[in-house]
């Protein structure tokens, strides 16, 4: 597949306003403001863009979840606080290419006829962020950003807000409260952002991959894009690849393309005398798959199918040299430490649970700890606030599943059999 | 609205109430932590789960927070339920992963939330094996004390003290496991309710600084209904003693006044009581003597006296003392008075002839429901409580006007400030009435400088466009021009608009309905010319009075027998010929009267080791020894308000019936002529703490602000003067040197001192006072 989004990345030079429009940059601001906002979201629909940015909720669904006649003002908010383990696919858009996310950004706003864009950048890609801040400049001295954007008579603001830098402001509600300046904390989901969100206000969230396939969608059509992706997928998709394989990096390739190609031939597979023990598919809030699901297309259903999500489809790969028990600590550890400490299980559950598994991969588990993860994760993921906890008993909970005899074998050795397979090898 | 079943009950329900307040209004106990009734559901604690039924039998239940669920009809709850019990018990596991097992010595042992939910639904035992995180506690200054290994992260606190109270300095850090409730650095907290947080903690993290250092276990205090002595408001409290001394002080519930919550004032006042130069040995001249012996004294000097024998009573005295002296000064045919200051004393009785023909006052409750205000003075030194009432009007979108002199704490929540010197706050008021009124026409009083034209239109527009307005007063401030002005107002919107006063004493509605014509000037003039011989003060403090002071004790040089009752060491209590320490309010039983005209009784809470008589009982003894037959108080009571029944302590408490006072006419704030080029008008610059009892509480005390000079930044420039300068003052009682401190809530041409510095002058608000500079 010819790369779509990331045809005009410059990781290292990002085009400016002038060079991306002379690879034809911003044309589909012209095939936005010829249609009414009507059309463009009964495209988006139909070309079933599915959400980038985890949970694969379809993008017109969620557009037409706000009323057309919502009052005023509406905003936009593009999510890129992307601080997923294991992923970076945003980091590219973001540092190679701020001006398409510009432009995707204006004709989603006019598809919602929302006055008011904010882009929310992750703490750490403050570098990223103050490009994308000179690059929407550029964008407003050339009247793409402003009032009457291009004599079309419609009006957009766009502004960047840089994180303070934790995971949970990727958290819908929880980045609305970031950008208000209030502790971010996430909100009760009643009533929804899409009524009463940024100060109280209609406000719709999308993740920025999510975002930057509207502009091309618009110029190719839905047919096109649905063409795009194999084995049931649609469109163009960013993967990451990392943990355990030869050339770990960020691929575009058609939605749908089985883990198999994308670990063993984009990769570069793993090393040498190396067997897979497993990997995780969409980022670290999601369930483990093992060498028999190298085959499932790497699409929304077919990932759900086995159990686990697509989520922000970044692979990490788990090798016979990964203790499981070490990976599913480290990433509890991670959300004990990103919880936002507002809801009781996910705030001293978290840590507990770390506390735990600590004890099992040191060897001084009890054969009764075993029990204890399934208990409390199974209420922790069930009675949080939020997504987050839930989120973060996924790949504990498939941990437990798909790596049982590891966790029995740290019990009975008393030690982690890694260590010895690890040294032995070195 | 409905009915939903839970565990097999039909509870009703009102619309928009979520489960659990519907179950808790029907005393169904779901057990919870986050949630608090004014501040209403948040979600976070996890532990009011409960097990709602499916509407669909082919679905299994689900557990739900109660807290977040709207109670629907036909909804079928269980508390019970084992997986919502399941839930709960998990979420006290998780708590109590971190919270330190130092039940046996916490101070919060006994009225733990945490605690009896811990008991009531946790695992019996412990099966965490790591390590408890532990944090560095902060210096909160002498109210409340921070423990913060024991917080449970419920955000009541914050919730409390930022979003109810609008207090700035407390907040939640840090994030995980690890938030923390806290001020930015070490330091006092600032809000006059910070000593709630107390109260609202369900454990153990913020406690009673004040009762540590006397700490007795709860279930060891001794507590009965009682009523807070600090102020006009009347808030009920709930008193613990120990070992024969007063320890602490607890909000008690009042639906239609303080609610949930009291003030700092309220809840660590009471220390007066336990202060070290408490009287509590009677005295006669320089001699400690018995009791029997000093009422024998004092016996024998009103005999001689005879006809020339008057009573000083007081406003933060009960109805009951103030009945019983002046039943007893009616029976020596004497004078009987309650102010030490008569300008207070007519403008307190014009106050409740406003309050009467107004139709009464808005109680807290409805004070809350206000959609504008209009506040004259420092309400929040007066009445807190009216304050934090106001806030949460300001929260719910009301705008808020603020006619004032000195420095506010309400000032920042005003949608328009006025800061204008005192002499000139009736001329707003009345230019404010005629833009209210729309009538165009001269004005009638001296125009009020034009700069304040715009703001006064802008606070008419939005009082006569509210539904439910709120003009509030604070009496001691005003004079009878200001507090008819503000009735002219009141009419003016309309019936309704509700008008209130902050009065300066606990029972001083009650004590103007005993004596509803000023007697003040009368019986100093009295004094003056020798006509009387011997005065009985009780709970007052004449010689102390910030302006009349020095009068009063050029007076006292005409008595042959000053004889005082108190329970705290005033100024007149220490010239006093005959002394009899009485029992303090917590201490015996009465009836204070509040800002609204509502009787409300308090019970004796405790005895001291070495009881007290009260003064009812001194009174009555003396009448004893003077061969006097005086009723009891009941009976003094009946007869001068016409079925009189004591309001029952605990109760909600009922309006006296009494005659309608008539607004006598007077003149406005200060003195007569305000031309007098070179002079400054003075400002009180009041402070919470600073009233008469309170400012016996040694915590308490400890934060009241340093003494100095505020002055505008302008005003100051225009005469040279610089910040932190000194500055000499001087006042008919006396010369005072302060430094100068600028502060943009004080008016122009105002100096705003705090009423400690006015008594060392001998000023009063509105007064005029010569500033020199130090060079």
């Amino acid at each position: 597949m010819e790369a779509v989004l990331t045809r005009h990345i410059e990781a290292n030079a990002p085009l400016d306003l002038e060079a991306y429009r002379s690879v034809g940059g911003y044309r589909s601001l012209d095939a936005a403001f010829a249609r009414k906002p009507e059309e463009i979201i009964e495209i988006v629909e139909a070309a079933n863009l599915r959400g980038r940015g985890g949970a694969g909720f379809s993008c017109g669904l969620k557009w037409r979840l706000r009323d057309a006649d919502a009052p005023r003002p509406r905003y936009l908010v593009c999510n890129i606080d992307e601080s997923e383990p294991g992923t970076f696919k945003d980091r590219y858009l973001l540092y190679g290419g701020p001006h398409q996310i510009i432009e995707a950004v204006i004709v989603s706003a006019y598809a919602l006829q929302a006055e008011k864009a904010v882009i929310f950048v992750r703490g750490e890609y403050g570098k990223g962020g103050h490009g994308l801040h000179r690059a929407i400049k550029e964008a407003e001295m050339a009247g793409l950003v402003g009032s009457n954007i291009c004599g079309s008579g419609f009006d957009l603001q766009m502004e960047v807000h840089i994180s303070g830098g934790r995971y949970i402001c990727g958290e819908e509600t929880a980045m609305l409260n970031a950008i208000e300046g209030l502790r971010p904390n996430p909100r009760h989901k009643m009533p929804r952002p899409s009524v009463k969100g940024l100060w109280q206000h209609p406000t719709t969230t999308n993740n920025v991959e999510t975002l930057v396939n509207v502009p091309h969608i618009l110029l190719n059509g839905a047919d096109w894009f649905r063409a795009l992706g194999i084995n049931s997928g649609c469109g163009p998709k960013l993967f990451c690849v990392s943990g355990m394989v030869h050339q770990p990096g960020l691929f575009e390739l058609p939605c749908g393309t089985p883990a198999r190609e994308l670990i063993f031939e984009h990769a570069g597979g793993l090393a040498e005398g190396r067997t897979l023990l497993g990997f995780i598919p969409g980022g670290a809030s999601t369930a483990f798959l093992l060498p028999e699901h190298l085959d499932v297309p790497m699409d929304f259903d077919p990932v759900a199918k086995a159990g686990s999500r697509l989520g922000t489809a970044s692979i990490i790969v788990l090798d016979d040299t990964t203790c499981p028990v070490q990976v599913t600590l480290n990433l509890m550890r991670f959300f004990a430490r990103e919880s936002c400490g507002f809801c009781t299980p996910c705030r001293d559950g978290i840590p507990y649970l770390a506390q735990i598994l600590a004890t099992i991969a040191s060897g001084e588990g009890r054969a009764e700890d075993l029990v204890l993860l399934e208990e409390l994760s199974g209420i922790i993921a069930l009675q949080s606030f939020c997504a987050f906890a839930p989120g973060a008993m996924i790949p504990l909970i498939s941990s437990l599943q798909c790596f049982h005899d590891h966790y029995e074998s740290h019990i009975d050795t008393g030690c982690c059999p890694f260590d010895a397979v690890n040294k032995s090898g070195a | 609205m409905g009915t939903m079943r839970i565990d097999g009950h039909d509870i009703p329900f009102q619309e928009n109430d979520n489960i659990l307040k519907a179950a808790l209004a029907a005393n169904i106990e779901i057990p919870y932590f986050c949630y608090h009734a004014a501040l209403g559901s948040l979600g976070a604690c996890r532990l009011c789960a409960v097990e709602v039924a499916s509407v669909d039998p082919t679905q299994s239940p689900r557990v739900v927070m109660s807290c977040l669920e709207f109670a629907r009809d036909g909804l079928n709850v269980s508390v019970s339920a084992a997986a919502a019990r399941q839930v709960r018990q998990r979420v006290i596991e998780f708590l109590m992963i971190n919270h330190p097992h130092d039940c046996p010595v916490c101070d919060e042992g006994g009225e733990c939330h945490l605690q009896e939910m811990t008991v009531a639904c946790g695992p019996p035992y412990r099966r965490y094996r790591g390590r408890k995180r532990t944090f560095t506690n902060q210096y909160l200054g002498p109210l409340v004390h921070h423990e913060m290994n024991r917080c449970i992260t419920c955000y009541r606190c914050t919730r409390f003290y930022q979003d109810y109270a609008l207090g700035d300095d407390l907040g939640s850090m840090r994030l995980r496991n690890e938030v923390y409730f806290g001020r930015f650095q070490d330091g006092p907290l600032t809000s006059p309710f910070a000593g709630n947080l107390v109260e609202i903690c369900p454990t153990g993290v913020f406690t009673d600084a004040v009762f540590r250092q006397h700490f007795a276990r709860v279930w060891d205090l001794e507590t009965a209904p009682s009523i807070c002595p600090h102020c006009s408001v009347g808030c009920n409290t709930l008193p613990g003693a120990r070992d024969g001394t007063l320890r602490r002080m607890r909000n008690r519930f009042h639906p239609e006044l303080n609610r949930w919550f009291i003030c700092d004032r309220g809840r660590y006042g009471h220390q007066y009581s336990e202060h070290i130069d408490r009287p509590l040995t009677p005295r006669v001249r320089d001699e400690k003597v018995s009791y029997r012996e000093a009422l024998a004294a004092a016996a024998e000097q009103i005999k001689a006296a005879r006809d020339k024998t008057s009573g000083l009573g007081s406003t933060r005295e009960d109805l009951e003392s103030n009945a019983m002296l002046q039943t007893l000064l009616n029976k020596l045919s004497g004078r009987f008075a309650t102010f030490s200051d008569p300008q207070i004393e007519t403008a307190t009785v014009a106050a409740v002839a406003a309050l009467q023909s107004s139709g009464g006052a808005p109680s807290l409750a409805e004070i809350e429901q206000a959609d504008a205000a209009l506040v004259v003075g420092d309400l929040t030194a007066h009445a807190p409580m009216m304050d934090l009432a106001l806030r949460q009007a300001y929260r719910a979108g009301a705008k808020l006007a603020i006619l004032h002199s000195g420095p506010s704490l309400l000032a920042r929540f005003a949608a328009t400030t006025l800061t204008v010197p005192p002499q000139e706050i009736s001329a707003h008021l009345l230019r404010l009435h005629e833009q209210a009124t729309a009538a165009p026409t001269a004005p009638t009083a001296p125009a009020p400088s034009n700069k304040h034209e715009k703001e006064l239109a802008d606070i008419a527009v939005y009082l006569t466009a509210a539904q439910r307005p709120v003009l509030i007063g604070v009496s001691e401030t005003m004079a009878v021009p200001e507090i008819a002005a503000m009735v002219q107002l009141a009419t003016a919107l309309g019936s309704r608009a509700k008008l209130a006063y902050a009065l300066p004493g606990a029972n001083t509605y009650g004590t103007i309905l005993l004596t509803p014509t000023t007697s003040t000037t009368a019986m100093l003039e009295a004094i003056e010319s020798g006509q009387i011989q011997t005065l009985i003060v009780i709970g007052n403090d004449p010689l102390g009075d910030a302006r009349l002071g020095t009068r009063w004790r050029a007076a006292r040089r005409h008595l042959s027998t000053l004889i005082v009752l108190d329970c705290v060491a005033t100024a007149t209590a220490e010239a006093a010929d005959i002394l009899l320490p009485v029992a303090a309010w917590a201490e015996r039983g009465g009836t204070f009267v509040n800002y609204e005209g509502r009787a409300q009784g308090f019970a004796p809470v405790f005895q001291r080791t070495e009881p007290l008589p009260n003064t009812v009982e001194v009174l009555a003894d003396l009448a004893h020894c003077l061969e006097l037959a005086l009723p009891d108080a009941a009976a003094v009571l009946s007869n001068l308000f016409p079925g009189y029944q004591a309001p029952l302590p605990g109760t909600l408490g009922s309006a006296l019936s009494a005659p309608p006072l008539t607004m006598q006419t007077g003149t406005t704030i200060g003195p007569a002529s305000s031309a007098h080029p070179g002079h400054w008008q003075v400002a009180l610059a009041s402070w919470y703490g600073d009233d008469p009892l309170a400012s016996y509480a040694p915590a308490l005390m400890e934060l009241a602000p340093a003494a100095a000079a505020l002055i505008h930044p302008t005003a100051a420039f225009k005469e040279g003067i610089e910040d932190k300068k000194q500055v000499r003052l001087r006042g008919p009682a006396g010369t005072v040197v302060l430094p100068v401190q600028l502060n943009n809530d004080v008016a122009a041409g105002t100096i705003a001192l705090s009423r400690v510095t006015l008594t060392q002058l001998g000023v009063g608000h509105g007064d005029l006072l010569e500033l020199e500079h130090i060079s």
